[in-house]
């Protein structure tokens, strides 16, 4: 029997993925077969992503599997069976996703509402502070 | 915000050259931040400033500038090409030099 | 004046008067035709206005003396210059003119539609006074060895700031902490690249 891997995330079928780059980008998909070293079919039916091969360059795996799901299955029936697993709500609360998001977030803010940001991070650094010195003292 | 940068940072590469000679009327620009030849469309047109301090002082400074401008994108990877109107003397290579935000279409 | 005048001959055959020209004819005739050149139908264009940046909006100064502050945009003058004030009551930056190339559009904007700009905010308005001539450099210098006095800043243009410095600052505290922003100056930071940026 060989040993038990130290890794946690395999490229599996069912294996949900983020997608790096292409039109998808920044959205979520499933493995349903592997091609080859390089590729494997995505699909993501109830994510937008069109049915493709896509390289494991462009895309990272999350800790997230479909279970159960059958080799090859089709886009009906992976949808079904990502429905029932429920990993799109398991996505959303993620603090990966969270991140992401707030990332996003971050990066469309306008010059004034960077402003406003810096504002409210001042304001949080100073009740730190003086209730720091509060419980030190 | 306390600081009060209006430039962007960059360095100089070198002169423009092939294998054997090198063309110094163009000079070869990397801007922080810029790792691709689209990210370098933004930067083309804006005014270049090669800061240095020198021995003598001119009108009560011993800083000088040479001013250019960016000219266009260097291949693929987000270094451009700059002129200046006076050519950058080599001792310039490796210098960081100043991207100004200006003329601005923002 | 007229070409021809009247004048008033003697003689009885010669008709009374006759119509002489005001100006005599050039002695010089030139022999061979002269081109004339051609009319130049060329007009310059007005500067077109960068379509982020309207009434109201404002900009982050680039160069010159008031680089990095922020300012509202009152309108475009006839020379294409951008008509601009901090307002000087919240950051110092006067009414001032200029160039769209030095300046950062963002998309903040103080509604101004209420306030009425002044007619006399031409660019005249802003052109430099002519010095008089009369005083030489040199006796300006030595006049009773000491430099010449400052000139006070013109009470009709401090008058015209004021209010419009009131109507604006009313606009800005409609929104909170615009006037904060207006009060602070703008620059890059460690790891902020101008092309990623949203302004």
């Amino acid at each position: 029997m060989p040993e038990p891997s130290t890794f946690k995330k395999f490229v599996e079928v069912g294996r949900v993925v983020l997608l790096n780059s292409g039109a998808s980008e920044g959205k979520i998909a499933v493995i349903v077969e592997i091609i080859d070293h390089n590729r494997a079919i995505i699909d993501g039916p109830s994510t937008g992503v069109p049915r493709q091969p896509y390289p494991y360059k462009h895309l990272t795996l999350t800790p997230f599997v479909v279970p159960s799901l059958p080799r090859a299955a089709g886009s009906g029936v992976v949808k079904k069976y990502y429905e029932k697993s429920g990993i799109a709500e398991k996505w959303a609360e993620s603090s990966w996703s969270k991140r992401r998001e707030a990332l996003q977030k971050r990066r469309a803010l306008n010059d004034f509402e960077r402003f406003e940001v810096m504002l409210l991070k001042k304001q949080r650094r100073d009740t730190v502070r003086k209730s720091l010195k509060k419980s030190v003292a | 915000m306390t600081s009060s940068r209006l430039y962007c940072k960059g360095r100089v590469l070198g002169h423009k050259r092939a294998k054997r000679n090198s063309r110094p009327n163009t000079s070869l620009l990397q801007i922080e931040g810029v790792s691709n030849k689209e990210d370098a469309q933004f930067y083309l047109g804006k005014r270049v400033a090669y800061v240095y301090k020198a021995q003598k002082e001119v009108r009560g400074s011993k800083v000088r500038v040479i001013w250019g401008r960016v000219t266009r994108p260097h291949g693929n990877s987000g270094v451009v090409k700059g002129k200046f109107r006076s050519n950058l003397p080599p001792r310039a290579f490796g210098a960081s030099i100043r991207i100004m935000l200006y003329p601005s279409n923002i | 004046m007229s070409e021809y005048k009247e004048v008033k001959v003697g003689g009885e055959k010669n008709g009374q008067t006759r119509l002489v020209p005001t100006k005599k004819a050039p002695r010089f005739y030139p022999a061979e035709d002269v081109r004339q050149p051609k009319k130049v139908r060329k007009t310059a264009k007005p500067t077109a206005l960068r379509s982020k940046i309207t009434p109201g909006t404002i900009l982050i100064l680039l160069a010159g003396r008031f680089r990095g502050k922020r300012v509202v945009f009152l309108k475009q003058l006839n020379s294409g210059l951008l008509l601009v004030t901090g307002p000087y009551k919240a950051n110092g930056v006067p009414l001032r003119r200029v160039n769209q190339a030095y300046v950062i559009a963002t998309s903040t904007k103080v509604d101004i539609s209420g306030v009425q700009l002044s007619e006399k905010l031409t660019d005249a308005y802003f052109a430099k006074a002519k010095a008089s001539k009369s005083v030489s450099a040199e006796e300006e210098f030595f006049a009773e060895g000491k430099p010449k006095a400052k000139e006070a800043y013109p009470e009709e243009k401090a008058s015209e700031q004021k209010d419009l410095d009131k109507a604006i600052l009313a606009e800005i505290k409609k929104t909170a902490n615009l006037e904060k922003y207006l009060k602070a100056s703008w620059g890059l930071q460690k790891g902020q690249f101008p092309h990623e940026m949203v302004f």
